[in-house]
């Protein structure tokens, strides 16, 4: 059984002739365990389909059960014990909350369980060693590097053990060093057997992940399993065919990643395309389509 | 929960800390209702103490009979409980009721107090004073227990003769000495000796014109010759024979003076307690007023508190989208703004209950009132503040849990 099941699931903002297809029909099930990588252009509806699983947002129509249970008709006091219990947030610019120190932070989600303040205390205090925090339990979050109040973030989301973490754009506003650092902790937590899915623009970052979701306008266009440790084909292609991208498209704001995607722009897509080719190689051959 | 609460608490103060002279503006409205009220109260706490004292030292089972005052109340509004102590001018009791009220049934001591007009004389020379001339029984010490500081009051052999005993002011103002015993004085052309000089009497709270220390007392005897007859008494007062008989000495009194008017009750038969107990009007008056700035005070306060949490609410919209997303509930969220607002709330009370610590310190000070700080007044000021808190912190707390967490998380 599939720990996420969406089944036709839509999200719709605006009436009348206004109205945006946030999401269009998205069927997707997840297995626990999964690694799942969510790349596409912005505005896809990747944050969508992120709030939607994450119990942050309600589908207009369709159907959503989780670990079995259909919960998109949950009242919203049940959806926070769920999204309490269940999920972890790890968001992109961190939302540590200021006024509070890292170790509150952390044990934040445990005192909405009514845990006393002792046991708070040691959970955070653990889970800030597990992610290598130890020592800065008394920091503010303004005293953290991008990449620590990242860590210091996926530690207050682990601290109530969920099944799944849902982590949108976790190193969207990291460097890269940090970003190695976040994406090394996510992998060792899924190592755990906790469900993984991250939403990212980064296609090297998706040698982390078990399986590849592609958005586009809405819909799920491409998915892919891939072996931990290899870059998903389909971001492969953003990577060597980079050189794609002209003026005009810099003008409409198209993307590198939306050139090499299908359905994505008129390139395309390369049906085969072996890790020895090399850069040059496809430039060349792009020039002589031309 | 109580781990939640305690988290919550600390945050409200935190955030009430952080912010101190906005949450002070705040405050404000609190503030000065609370210190209205607790003035209010203490005042009168202390109105209510002295009136006791007051009783106390008259003792319980003084009886007062004083015409019926059929629209005759001075400006103010003294009229009514000034009889005994003040000069009402409504006078329709008869010297015959001073033996009626004598001749009653259960009736040990009694005697009139009647206001005397006319010019006092010392040493060729009128006296310009504020002095008055009052005719009385040789009971009245005994019935106002009030004792002499020098001399002796008169007896009721010498009811008729040319006596007189002084309130101490009233000792000065004539012959600007403290003891004239022996002394004599002109009063509307006879003279009059002095026999004795009181104490100083019992301050009646709230009533100026009621003391007794600057009045000149003569027998009633006396004053009827002096003036053939044309003064009355504008009151009675008697004391029963035992203290548990009171009520039914009233009684008798009653029906004693209604039979001689052919059972016309024009007059009113009272124990001290409710003669004083009907309080100044004029510190009820002044009460009911500073109620309302309280009330219009605590009002707008309340209002601010409001204006304030929903500017909070908008401030860490962003906050209550994290703290949903992480898994509070909307309850949760409410409680937590509910809290924040009462614990602002709460220390405001808190500063307005210090603040009229030193309100009621400086009316002491420099006021006759004798204000106290009662217990009451401060657990209706907390009350009042928590309630308030609780009341005009819903709303905004209301706006913040009902916010949906996506809207929330993207508000920066």
């Amino acid at each position: 059984m599939p720990i996420i099941e969406l089944q036709d699931v839509s999200k719709l903002y605006g009436f009348g002739d206004a109205t945006t297809v946030a999401l269009d029909s998205v069927s997707l099930s997840i297995e626990e365990g999964e690694f799942v990588a969510v790349m596409g252009p912005s505005g896809c509806g990747k944050s969508t389909l992120m709030n939607i699983i994450g119990l942050l947002d309600r589908p207009t129509h369709g159907v959503y059960n989780l670990e079995g249970r259909p919960v998109e008709r949950l009242r919203s006091g049940q959806r926070a014990k769920v999204r309490r219990d269940t999920i972890g947030f790890v968001f992109q610019f961190f939302n540590l909350l200021p006024r509070l120190t890292v170790l509150e932070n952390v044990a934040l989600p445990l005192a909405y369980k009514g845990m006393s303040t002792r046991k708070r205390i040691k959970a955070a205090t653990n889970m800030l060693e597990r992610v290598g925090l130890l020592g800065r339990e008394f920091y503010y979050p303004r005293h953290l590097s991008g990449g620590q109040a990242q860590c210091a973030a996926i530690a207050r989301a682990l601290v109530n053990s969920p099944r799944i973490i849902i982590a949108d754009e976790p190193t969207g506003n990291l460097d890269s060093n940090s970003s190695r650092l976040v994406m090394e902790l996510l992998s060792e937590i899924h190592k755990t057997g906790t469900t993984i899915i991250f939403v990212t623009h980064n296609p090297e970052l998706t040698r982390y992940a078990s399986r590849v979701v592609y958005m586009h306008d809405g819909q799920i266009v491409h998915d892919e399993q891939t072996a931990i440790g290899d870059i998903a084909k389909i971001a492969r292609k953003a990577i060597y065919a980079s050189p794609v991208k002209t003026e005009e498209d810099d003008l409409a704001g198209v993307s590198t990643l939306m050139k090499a995607t299908p359905g994505g722009d008129k390139v395309e897509p390369e049906q085969k395309s072996s890790k020895k080719q090399t850069k040059a190689k496809k430039k060349a051959r792009k020039a002589a389509k031309k | 929960m109580s781990a939640i609460l305690r988290g919550q608490l600390r945050m409200a103060y935190d955030s009430v800390k952080s912010s101190k002279w906005r949450s002070f503006l705040t405050m404000l409205g609190i503030i000065v209702g609370i210190v209205a009220v607790v003035t209010v109260v203490g005042i009168g706490e202390g109105v209510k103490r002295q009136i006791a004292g007051t009783l106390a030292h008259f003792g319980n089972d003084l009886i007062i009979v004083r015409p019926d005052d059929t629209g005759g109340t001075s400006p103010g509004g003294l009229g009514r409980s000034d009889v005994v102590f003040g000069m009402s001018s409504a006078v329709n009791l008869t010297n015959n009721d001073i033996e009626l009220v004598g001749k009653a049934e259960g009736v040990r001591l009694h005697a009139p107090l009647m206001l005397i007009p006319g010019t006092l004389e010392f040493d060729e020379k009128t006296i310009i004073s504020s002095t008055k001339v009052v005719g009385t029984g040789a009971d009245m010490p005994q019935l106002l227990n009030q004792g002499l500081a020098y001399g002796s009051f008169w007896t009721e052999e010498d009811e008729g003769a040319n006596y007189a005993v002084l309130g101490q002011q009233a000792a000065y103002a004539i012959f600007d000495e403290p003891v004239p015993l022996g002394k004599t004085f002109e009063f509307r052309g006879q003279s009059f000796q002095v026999r004795g000089i009181f104490e100083p009497f019992a301050k009646v709270p709230f009533s100026p014109t009621a003391s007794f220390d600057n009045v000149v007392f003569i027998p009633y005897k006396t004053a009827i010759r002096l003036t053939s007859n044309s003064v009355t008494p504008y009151a009675i007062l008697a004391k029963p024979t035992s203290a548990g008989k009171l009520g039914e000495t009233i009684k008798s009194i009653r029906n004693t003076m209604a039979a001689a008017r052919d059972g016309e009750r024009d007059f009113s038969v009272l124990e001290s307690r409710e003669s004083i107990n009907a309080g100044s009007s004029v510190i009820r008056l002044l009460s009911m007023w500073i109620f309302a700035v309280a009330v219009i005070a605590l009002l707008m306060g309340g209002v601010g508190i409001m204006n304030i949490m929903l500017l909070i609410v908008t401030e860490r919209m962003h906050e209550i989208g994290v703290r949903k997303a992480v898994g509070a509930t909307s309850r949760q969220i409410l409680n937590q703004f509910v809290l924040e607002a009462t614990v602002l709330s709460l220390v405001g009370g808190v500063i307005g209950i210090i603040i009229s610590t030193a309100v009621i310190g400086l009316l002491r000070l420099y006021t006759d009132l004798d204000p106290v700080i009662s217990w009451p007044a401060i657990g209706i000021a907390a009350g009042v503040s928590i309630a308030i808190g609780i009341i005009f912190g819903s709303v905004p707390a209301i706006k913040a849990a009902r916010k949906d967490p996506i809207e929330a998380l993207r508000h920066e």
